[in-house]
């Protein structure tokens, strides 16, 4: 008599621990962007409910510096958990890749071939899953400034400058400047690397390797001669030191500014800020000195990682493959709307697309695009973007300055220890 | 003729006082106010103006229901952390003092040093987690109030010991001739004695304590441990944040400070002077 329940609860535990032994729990850490979020609570239940063994408990990270130094004690500690979502190209080398991430060559399959070089760790693995949309680097005009005054996208720096002059006749603003967020100040520098590239093809491995300086390439220092140029007109708004990112995104999109250069994630502010100007905004790549050799610099999205401490690493991998597919890439599409393209291959951009985006969308069907500098070369200097403002207000001349930012690099290149520094 | 000219001077130094303190005080929290009520859009202007629309309502409950209610997770684990923390300093922070105080003797130059060297040298952060992974202390409660003792100990050392300083010995010899055994002098006698000093360390301790969001960042990671700080990063990131829910989730984090800040209002001004006596 006393056996029978006592053999049924043994059965019945040792079921439970079945259960709880199939199921796993991944941590996964975002930074807090309310897109990030919403993409990775969509991609999650979706792989839950495929998958109810799998279950995720997701975790928010500041951004910036706070971010930076957060993943690398975590990373340090063995701590960071089994999913982690992070920047690529220069801020993962800085993670020591092949030391604190796990191998993911093996569910490269969807990927596209730009995304898996910025990536890849020192010793040619593949690091990283792609997490959100490319993004481009250039300019956002307000299309209702510019059918009112007749102007037309301009195609070279000289046409841009023309536009500008006939804006500031008009009484408008013609470039939103937000040197109170320092970080928006460098767009015109860093957004003018393709043409950078299409004039001298081997400045990244060069700058690189020491051999070529902002300040002896005519071509790369043209980006700070943008600047100074925009000061001299008097083309910026009045509060230029203060205003802030989102004054910016606010002016070009109820037209209170005609031009901000800035990167298109910034359509997701308008988005939810100024829904009803979304499609009052477009979008054109930086203009250098030829319209036939103008083109696009692109950010590479966030990666996700794998920590090598992980004791997970099998069941996250198998996620992150799901990521990397062309269905987790629709259901990213589907939660945030499209705001650039993202880098699965065979995962096509819906047709009713925001209209900077599909500004966005012919210099990528041309192939006129290239990686932005921080993805092609480890050395980027801390200090760019307070030289940016102040070549951008009017204290530092162009030459010094590109000749103070290469010294700035020196000592970022000296730090990650490269040959020839 | 002089006592009309020091009145009415008093009187405009108390008007340019107010005037101060409603600028440096009032204002900062009546924009949050105004902030936490707007909408997304009227509160990315981040202007100082009335809002249009009232939406104080729809915004407290979209902050209380974000993530999850994670907003109601945080206060709980933030309350733990601080009353358990506050009474470890409180005392710990009174034995130390009492004995460093009471009982010279060659040892007390170390202490004293060693304590000084705690309010002094900033801790590391890796290290301090191998030590709390070697205990298993690590993404623990516990772990973290162990932390906020360690790292408050030494300034409530110092508060105490130099006030008992202002009590007399008398005291204790006297309890000692009525056989008290130390243990009850010190309960009994010495720590209601303490109620002034002790009141300050707990609100300046508990304050700092439930505001705290560097160390929770680092050595309380994991979904279930938030704390208040950082529910902030439901609503902030580096390129897009959501102010009007952003300073709803501030006003709503500044609140049980602010309570018990008025609460103790009067003891704290008592409990400061009591502690500048004497060094």
């Amino acid at each position: 008599m006393k056996l029978i329940p006592s053999a049924a609860f043994l059965s019945a535990f040792t079921l439970l621990a079945g259960l709880a032994q199939a199921e796993t729990v991944l941590q996964v850490t975002t930074d807090g962007n309310a897109e990030t979020v919403a993409a990775m609570e969509a991609l999650t239940a979706a792989y839950t409910a495929a998958n109810p063994d799998v279950t995720f408990e997701i975790e928010n990270r500041p951004g910036g510096a706070e971010g930076d130094n957060l993943v690398k004690t975590r990373l340090a500690t063995g701590e960071a958990g089994d999913i982690l979502q992070y920047n690529s190209g220069s801020l993962f080398q800085a993670l020591d890749p092949a030391k604190n991430l796990a191998d993911l060559s093996d569910i490269q399959g969807n990927v596209i071939d730009s995304f898996k070089s910025v990536v890849t760790a020192s010793d040619g693995t593949v690091r990283g899953v792609p997490f959100g949309a490319a993004m481009g680097g250039g300019i956002y005009y307000n299309k209702n400034i510019y059918a009112e005054l007749g102007l037309s996208v301009p195609k070279t720096w000289d046409e841009f400058m023309a536009n500008n002059a006939k804006i500031k006749e008009a009484g408008k603003v013609a470039v939103a400047t937000t040197f109170g967020d320092t970080w928006t100040s460098q767009l015109f520098v860093l957004g003018d690397y393709f043409n950078v590239q299409a004039e001298v093809p081997s400045f990244a491995a060069d700058y690189t390797a020491n051999k070529a300086k902002y300040a002896t390439t005519p071509a790369a220092m043209r980006g700070f001669q943008y600047l100074e140029d925009v000061f001299k007109g008097g083309y910026m708004n009045e509060d230029f030191g203060a205003a802030k990112f989102d004054d910016g995104v606010r002016m070009v999109a109820t037209g209170e500014a005609a031009h901000y250069p800035m990167l298109t994630f910034a359509l997701g502010n308008i988005k939810q800020n100024f829904p009803e100007n979304l499609e009052d905004v477009g979008f054109f790549a930086q203009p250098g000195p030829s319209a036939d050799k103008n083109g696009l610099t692109v950010w590479m999205p966030a990666g996700l990682y794998v920590p090598a401490a992980s004791e997970n690493i099998e069941a996250a991998k198998a996620f992150l493959a799901f990521v990397a597919s062309v269905e987790g890439c629709e259901l990213m599409i589907k939660t945030n709307g499209a705001t650039g393209p993202y880098l699965i291959k065979d995962c096509a951009l819906p047709a009713d697309v925001p209209a900077a985006v599909a500004d966005m969308m012919p210099y990528f069907q041309a192939g006129a695009t290239a990686p932005a500098l921080e993805f092609l070369s480890p050395i980027k200097g801390p200090a760019l973007e307070q030289i940016t403002v102040e070549v951008g207000s009017g204290i530092r001349p162009t030459a010094e300055a590109a000749a103070l930012y290469d010294q700035d690099v020196e000592k970022q290149a000296k730090q990650l220890g490269l040959p020839n520094w | 003729m002089s006592t009309s000219f020091s009145r009415a001077r008093r009187r405009n130094m108390g008007i340019a006082a107010t005037a101060v303190a409603f600028v440096v005080f009032i204002l900062p929290f009546l924009f949050t106010f105004l902030m936490a009520v707007k909408t997304k859009k009227e509160a990315a202007l981040f202007l100082f103006s009335w809002p249009s629309e009232w939406h104080f309502w729809a915004n407290l409950t979209e902050v209380i229901k974000a993530r999850n209610y994670m907003l109601l997770l945080a206060y709980f684990n933030s309350t733990v952390i601080t009353v358990a923390a506050v009474a470890g300093l409180v005392v710990f922070g009174a034995m130390v003092g009492y004995v460093l105080q009471r009982r010279p003797s060659g040892w007390n130059r170390v202490i004293y040093a060693g304590v000084l060297m705690g309010l002094m040298v900033p801790p590391a952060v890796v290290p301090t987690i191998w030590v709390l992974q070697g205990l298993g202390l690590f993404k623990t409660i516990h772990g973290m109030v162990l932390i906020q003792v360690a790292y408050g100990l030494a300034f409530s050392v110092l508060l105490y010991r130099s006030f008992i300083g202002t009590i007399p010995r008398d005291l204790d010899e006297a309890a000692i001739i009525d056989g008290a055994k130390p243990l009850a002098i010190f309960f009994k006698v010495i720590l209601p004695l303490l109620k002034p000093v002790t009141v300050t360390l707990i609100v300046v301790q508990s304050i700092a304590i439930f505001n705290d969001f560097t160390n929770p960042l680092y050595y309380l990671p994991g979904k279930d441990n938030v704390t208040v700080q950082l529910t902030l990063f439901n609503f902030q990131s580096q390129f897009q944040s959501q102010f009007n829910l952003l300073f709803m989730n501030i006003l709503l984090v500044t609140i049980p400070p602010l309570l018990v800040f008025i609460f103790f209002n009067r003891q704290i001004v008592a409990g400061m002077t009591a502690g500048a006596v004497k060094g």
